[in-house]
């Protein structure tokens, strides 16, 4: 097994594992942290692949700071929707903010 | 060396997959932050691995720096103290369709590595930051600017969410 492979099998269980707690969590909060798990294995993903190929690994490091910048404003953005929610709610938990369902 | 490599691999890899158990599977909040700094810990650790450490540095910079404090502030603010939201786990229905749909992409991904291996070079070269600078002022230089656009609108727009006018109340 190559190296290239072992480093995209470590990706591959950060995304599942972050998949599997977005739909386990129940407030924002937790799901928020699930979605970072997720963005760091396609940070890890993409770096491996552009360190151990043929492949420009200027373009692979910079992608992935480009991810770390979006996560970044990812997180603010999150962090301000939950307070207004939970400001609005009461709390931070998707079952209690299901107003157009009732 | 060689030997250090796989040892330092396995050791990065146990504690991603510690991490990030404990981050899913934790009942209280703060406990699966402290799974997640863990998990970005390892990662950092797998990129000096991969002979980047300037990755490294701005993973543990950008992420265990900012992102964790910025997740951290959202646990306080929302009342997540042990017995709050994460208490009582999910119904069973929940668990059995998350299981499956994480085991879809998961199965797709991983016969696609498996199946279609792709021969890597033995000893990754190491990217100077000078080479980075000169990518990010040179031909990246559109997506570079955006970002700055797209994090000062960001910000902007935090701002303006929970902005409350004084004297309101």
């Amino acid at each position: 097994m190559s190296a290239l492979t072992l480093y995209q099998i470590v990706a591959l269980i950060l995304l599942c594992a972050g998949l599997f707690g977005l739909t386990q969590r129940r407030s924002l909060v937790g799901m928020l942290i699930c979605v970072e798990l997720m963005l760091n294995g396609a940070g890890l993903s993409m770096v491996a692949a552009a360190q151990l190929t043929d492949f420009s690994a200027t373009l692979g490091q910079l992608g992935t700071l480009f991810v770390m910048g979006l996560a970044a404003a990812e997180a603010t953005l999150v962090l301000a929707i939950v307070v207004v929610v939970a400001r609005r709610f009461g709390s931070a938990q998707t079952s209690d903010i299901t107003t157009l369902k009732e | 060396m060689e030997v250090m490599a796989k040892v330092a691999f396995c050791v990065y890899t146990a504690v991603i997959i510690g991490g990030s158990v404990f981050a899913v599977a934790s009942s209280s909040l703060v406990r699966a932050l402290v799974g997640l700094i863990t998990t970005l810990v390892g990662v950092a650790g797998m990129y000096m691995l991969l002979a980047s450490p300037f990755m490294a540095f701005m993973q543990l910079l950008i992420y265990v720096g900012a992102v964790s404090v910025l997740i951290f502030f959202a646990v306080m603010l929302t009342r997540a103290e042990s017995g709050g939201d994460e208490a009582s786990g999910a119904p069973m229905k929940t668990y059995v369709f998350g299981l499956a749909a994480t085991m879809a992409p998961a199965a797709i991904l991983g016969w696609l590595i498996l199946t279609r291996p792709v021969a890597s070079i033995a000893v990754p070269a190491e990217v100077s930051i000078k080479q980075l600078g000169e990518g990010l002022l040179g031909s990246y230089f559109l997506p570079f600017e955006l970002i700055s656009v797209i994090l000062m609108v960001a910000m902007a727009g935090a701002v303006l969410l929970t902005w409350e006018k004084r004297g309101k109340k």
